[in-house]
C-alpha cells in the first residue's frame, strides 16, 4: 500500500465507519482483482454457457452422421470440420461441455462428501478409527490415480457412470486427509473447549463449528480437483473405459478420432483444445481462489 | 531416520496387503464368474465343472486368497488367458520398456524445467518469466494423450524427424545381453539360470542394452524412439519442476547470505548457480520425486498413443479384453513400483535435509 493510499484510507476512517467485511466478501474482491483468475472465470463461464444451452448454441445435431461429408476439413458450414463419420465436430464439442463439466464437478462432489466425512470422523474421533481411516487412505494413495481408477472400471465394467464412479472413488483420500489436517488444527482451537465445556454435542460441534472453519481449502482443492477430474476422465474415455460411443465426450471423440489424425488432423484438434482449455480454467480460478481465500497458503 | 525407515517398510507391508486384497477381489466381483469371464459365455457345464476345480474356485473365498497370495509372493500370477504366456513373464517384457519411458520423461523434464525455471527467476518479472509461467501453466493443463498425438502428427506424419511409434524401427537388430556374451555358456545350473534370466530381463531395457553389447545403431534408433514419448509424457513434469524452480530459486535469492555474496563483489552468475541453487534444490528434488510416481499414471496413457509396448499398454489392453491374469500382474507391479519409488524418496529426502527429522 502506498503513502497516498494509506492516507486516503485513514481518511475515509475517520469521516464515516466502514461496515465490516465478511470472510467471502474480502475474498470476492481479491479474487477479482486476481487477471489470471478472471481469465480463468471467462473461460470457465463460456464453457458452463455451451454446457447450459447446447441445444440452443449447437448449429447441427451431434449424432447426425453425414457420411458423404465424412473427414471434411473446417469451412464455413462446419467451422471446426467433421468428423470420421460425417458428425459436426462443433456441436461435438459444445455438448461434450455438458458431459465433461458434470463428471469434473459430480465425481469431485461425491468426493467431497465422503471424503469429509471420513475425515471429519477420523481427525474428530482419533484412536483406532483415525487409524483404521487413516491407513486405508495410504492405501488407497499408494496407487498411481490412473491405475486405480483403471482397476475400479475393470471391476464395475467400462461406461460413463462407472467411470465417475472410479473418479470419485480414486480422489476420496485427498480430501479426507485435507479435512482430518483441519479437524485437527482447529478441535484444539479455545472455542472448541469452550462448546464442549456448556455441553453442546458432538455431532453439533462437528458440523456448525468445525466443519465451517474447514470449508475453505476443501473449496480450493475441490476447484482444483475438478481439473485433475476432468483430465482423468477424458483419459478413461480416451482408452475406451468411460464414455462409450456414439457419446460426445472430448476424451472419447480423441480415442475415436486418433487413427485419422494423419489424413485429417482437425479431427483431434478441437476435442483436445477444449479439454485443455477447460482444465486450464479450473486451474486458473483454483490458484485464484487459493489466494484470494487463504493469503499465507501462496507459493 | 533408521525408525522410519523401519516403520515405513511395516506400512509398505500392510500397503501390499491391500493391493492383494484389490486386486484379488477384482477377480472375483467382475459381473460373471471367472469361469464365465475365462471360457465365455457358452462353455459346457462340464467344462466349467473342470476349470472350477483347476482353479480351486470351490474352495472358501479365504482360502483362495491364502493361496493366491502364496502364488504372488512367489512371483506367480499364473498364465494369461489371452496369450497363455506366463503372466510374470510378459511383465518381465514390458516393465523395462516403462522404467525406460519414465526415466527419459523425468530426463526431458529436467533438462528444459530446470533451466527455465533459474532463468525465470534470474529474469524475474522479466517478458521471458511471464511466458515461462504461463507456458508452465498451459503444461500443467495439457491432455498428455492430447499432446501425444499432436506431437506424433507434427513430428513423426509430417516432418519424418521421428519415428511416431514402437521402440525400435523394424530390422534394426538389437542381440540381447545374454546372446551378445553368450552367457549361456559360461553359466549353467540352477544359479546361472537365474543370471540368464536377469541379463534377459536387463536386455529389455533397450538403451541400456545398446550400450552394453557396443550398438551404436540400435542405440540411436532406441533413444530416437524414445524422443517423442518421453516429450510428451515429461510435459507436465516439466511445468511443475519449472515453477518449483523459479518459486525456491526466488525465495533463496531473498536471504542475508545471498546479499552477502553480492556484497563480495561476486558475479550474479555464481551468486545463483552456486550459492542459491544449491539451497533452493531441496523442493525441487521433492517435486521430482513426487512426479516420478505420477508418470507412472501418465504412462498409462502415453504408451498406448505411441505403440509402446509397457505395463501401462498391457493393463488397458487386456482390462478390455478381461484377461484378468494378466491386469492383476499388472497393476500389482505397478503400485509396487508406484510404492518403491515414494518410500525411496521419502528417504532420500530426509538424508539430504538434515533439518527433518522423522518422528
Amino acid at each position: 500500500m502506498s503513502l497516498a493510499e494509506l492516507k486516503e484510507s485513514s481518511v475515509t476512517f475517520q469521516l464515516e465507519k466502514r461496515a465490516p467485511t465478511s470472510l467471502w466478501r474480502d475474498a470476492i474482491r481479491r479474487l477479482l482483482r486476481n487477471k489470471l483468475a478472471i481469465v480463468g472465470m471467462v473461460i470457465l463461464g463460456v464453457f458452463l454457457l455451451c454446457a447450459l444451452f447446447a441445444p440452443l448454441i449447437a448449429p447441427h445435431d451431434p449424432l447426425e452422421q453425414r457420411l458423404v461429408l465424412r473427414r471434411q476439413p473446417p469451412s464455413r458450414q462446419y467451422p471446426f470440420g467433421l468428423d470420421d463419420l460425417g458428425r459436426d465436430i462443433l456441436s461435438r464439442v459444445i455438448f461434450g461441455a455438458q458431459l465433461s463439466l458434470r463428471v469434473g464437478v459430480l465425481s469431485v462432489s461425491l468426493a467431497i462428501i465422503f471424503g469429509t466425512l471420513l475425515g471429519l470422523v477420523s481427525g474428530y474421533l482419533g484412536g483406532w478409527a483415525d487409524n483404521l481411516i487413516m491407513r486405508l487412505m495410504d492405501i488407497a494413495l499408494a496407487f498411481p490415480a490412473m491405475l486405480l481408477a483403471i482397476a475400479i472400471v475393470a471391476i464395475l465394467g467400462p461406461g460413463l457412470m462407472n467411470m465417475l464412479i472410479a473418479i470419485a472413488l480414486v480422489s476420496i483420500p485427498t480430501y479426507a486427509r485435507l479435512v482430518r489436517a483441519q479437524v485437527l488444527s482447529v478441535k484444539a482451537q479455545d472455542y472448541i473447549l469452550a462448546a464442549r465445556a456448556i455441553g453442546v454435542t458432538h455431532s453439533r460441534i462437528l458440523f456448525r463449528n468445525i466443519l465451517p472453519n474447514s470449508i475453505t481449502p476443501i473449496i480450493v482443492q475441490g476447484t482444483l480437483g475438478i481439473a485433475s477430474a476432468i483430465l482423468d476422465a477424458a483419459g478413461l474415455s480416451f482408452l475406451g473405459l468411460g464414455a462409450q460411443p456414439p457419446t460426445p465426450e472430448w476424451g472419447a471423440m480423441l480415442g475415436e478420432g486418433r487413427f485419422s489424425m494423419f489424413t485429417a488432423p482437425h479431427i483431434i484438434i478441437f476435442p483436445g483444445l477444449a479439454i485443455m482449455l477447460t482444465v486450464l480454467g479450473f486451474n486458473l480460478l483454483g490458484d485464484g481462489l487459493r489466494d484470494a481465500l487463504d493469503p499465507r497458503l501462496r507459493m | 531416520m533408521t525408525r522410519y525407515i523401519v516403520q515405513r517398510l511395516i506400512l509398505l507391508f500392510f500397503v501390499l496387503l491391500g493391493i492383494s486384497v484389490i486386486t484379488f477381489t477384482m477377480m472375483h466381483l467382475v459381473p460373471g464368474t471367472p469361469a464365465d469371464v475365462m471360457l465365455g459365455e457358452h462353455a459346457t457345464d462340464e467344462k466349467v465343472a473342470r476349470f472350477r476345480k483347476a482353479y480351486g474356485l470351490d474352495d472358501p473365498i479365504l482360502i483362495q486368497y491364502l493361496r493366491y497370495l502364496s502364488k504372488i509372493a512367489r512371483g506367480d500370477f499364473g498364465r494369461s488367458v489371452r496369450t497363455n504366456f506366463l503372466v510374470t513373464e510378459e511383465l518381465a517384457q514390458r516393465l523395462p520398456a516403462t522404467v525406460e519411458l519414465t526415466l527419459g520423461a523425468m530426463f526431458v523434464a529436467c533438462l528444459i524445467g530446470i533451466p527455465a525455471g533459474i532463468l525465470a527467476a534470474y529474469h524475474h518479472n522479466s517478458f521471458f518469466d511471464l511466458i515461462t509461467m504461463i507456458g508452465s501453466l498451459i503444461g500443467v493443463s495439457m491432455p498428455v494423450f492430447w499432446l501425444g498425438l499432436v506431437l506424433s502428427y507434427i513430428f513423426g506424419f509430417r516432418l519424418h524427424l521421428l519415428p511416431p511409434s514402437a521402440r525400435l524401427t523394424v530390422g534394426v537388430e538389437l542381440p540381447t545381453i545374454t546372446e551378445v556374451y553368450n552367457l549361456r555358456a559360461i553359466f549353467t545350473g540352477s544359479f546361472g539360470n537365474k543370471i540368464i534370466a536377469l541379463s534377459d530381463f536387463l536386455s529389455n531395457f533397450y538403451i541400456f542394452t545398446a550400450l552394453v553389447t557396443g550398438n551404436p545403431e540400435a542405440f540411436i534408433d532406441a533413444l530416437k524412439h524414445l524422443i517423442l514419448p518421453s516429450l510428451a509424457l515429461g510435459t507436465i513434469p516439466m511445468a511443475n519442476i519449472a515453477r518449483m524452480t523459479r518459486s525456491s530459486l526466488l525465495e533463496v535469492l531473498g536471504q542475508d547470505y545471498i546479499r552477502t555474496a553480492r556484497a563480495k563483489g561476486l558475479s550474479e552468475r555464481v551468486v545463483i548457480l552456486v550459492h542459491a541453487l544449491k539451497n533452493a534444490f531441496l523442493p525441487i528434488i521433492t517435486v521430482i520425486g513426487l512426479l516420478l510416481g505420477g508418470l507412472l499414471s501418465g504412462a498409462i496413457l502415453t504408451e498406448t498413443i505411441f505403440s509402446w509396448p509397457g505395463m501401462g499398454r498391457l493393463i488397458v489392453d487386456r482390462v478390455l479384453a478381461r484377461d484378468y491374469p494378466a491386469v492383476q500382474g499388472g497393476v500389482m507391479v505397478t503400485a509396487l513400483l508406484f510404492v518403491c519409488i515414494n518410500l525411496l524418496v521419502d528417504v532420500s529426502y530426509a538424508y539430504l535435509d538434515p533439518r527433518i527429522r522423522y518422528e
